[in-house]
């Protein structure tokens, strides 16, 4: 079972484009839900000082969106 | 394969640039770069590499780095981390929830019909789901170039491909050096560790002008996609290499992994 940060959309918009650690950007995604969300890899090895927030995200169980295959055998 | 002048260490000036830009400085670690790339220039097979990633060093600083051009510049293919990765001594390894790593480098670099992608995979992790290790997926027009490793059993490889594609058993283990190649319209070939697990004749069809590689993931029409939990102790992007050349690759990568103890 993972487990991820759920943002709200604006804890979201502040993190695109932003580091989370020396050369290691934000990648806020959607769930099946559409909720937003961050990996803990990011929420724990976050040291960028002005994003330290987001160590203390709500944690809720990740289902990923599908993703069918699309080419023919 | 290598040049030591007894009584001084002398560095290759390639391995040189790269270890003062990745900021490496074991010397085990430097050992090891310096013989990886006298090993793949005495094969033949440096000129035919746009890109490698050694994922030497431990952090995301020294993984982004591309061994052939260690230039700080997307126009170098210096890597650039997004999501969750885990970076250690033994690799990069992506979470598989939304970590990727963009290349930069779109396939119309390399020509339709020569063309190369590797990916050294330390971890043995199956699932039902699609996950690209290294890869771009394109429609309209179709261009699809990717190494994905065990999905429902089989593992598929793909370079600038239209809309065909021919798997392969994965064995039951993805742990080990992935190369595909393309080297004609017709002739597209995957290896592990070195030795031919498909010899296919999936037809070309366009290369992508406007879709970098991705590694982690797959960039499916400038999203990443198909995350993978992989973890990445090596890859590469080039021109096509012949069956002698991938297995020489094998084992200069090999011989690489080994010395830094993180070989499978």
């Amino acid at each position: 079972m993972t487990y991820v940060g759920l943002l709200t959309i604006a804890e979201k918009d502040s993190l695109l484009g932003q580091l989370y650690a020396p050369d290691s950007y934000f990648n806020p995604i959607q769930d099946i839900d559409d909720n937003w969300i961050i990996s803990t890899e990011e929420m724990e090895f976050c040291v960028n000082p002005e994003f330290q927030w987001v160590k203390t995200l709500p944690l809720i169980e990740y289902i990923p969106k599908p993703s069918p295959f699309h080419s023919v055998e | 394969m290598g040049i030591y002048i007894k009584g001084r260490n002398s560095l290759d000036p390639d391995a040189e640039k790269f270890i003062a830009q990745a900021g490496i400085t074991n010397n085990t670690q430097k050992s090891a770069i310096n013989k990886l790339v006298l090993d793949t220039k005495g094969y033949g097979i440096w000129t035919k590499m746009k890109a490698i990633y050694p994922m030497v060093g431990g952090t995301a600083f020294s993984h982004k780095w591309n061994l052939k051009t260690p230039i700080d510049t997307n126009e170098s293919y210096t890597l650039v981390f997004s999501g969750g990765w885990t970076h250690s001594a033994t690799g990069a390894k992506p979470n598989g929830t939304n970590g990727y790593a963009d290349t930069f480098l779109v396939s119309n670099t390399m020509a339709l019909n020569s063309i190369h992608a590797s990916f050294y995979s330390r971890t043995n992790f199956t699932d039902n789901n699609y996950k690209i290790n290294l890869g771009y997926l394109r429609t309209t027009p179709d261009s699809f170039s990717d190494i994905a490793l065990d999905w429902n059993g089989v593992s598929v490889f793909r370079l600038n491909n239209g809309g065909v594609y021919t798997s392969v058993s994965s064995g039951g283990n993805n742990q080990g050096f992935y190369t595909v190649s393309r080297t004609a319209s017709n002739v597209i070939r995957a290896f592990k560790n070195g030795n031919i697990i498909l010899n296919a004749t999936d037809a070309s069809n366009v290369t992508a002008n406007n879709r970098s590689f991705y590694i982690g993931a797959g960039n499916n029409n400038g999203t990443p996609q198909y995350y993978t939990p992989n973890e990445c102790a090596f890859a590469s992007l080039g021109d096509g290499l012949t069956n002698t050349e991938a297995a020489n690759f094998y084992t200069a990568v090999q011989v690489f992994n080994t010395t830094l103890g993180r070989q499978v």
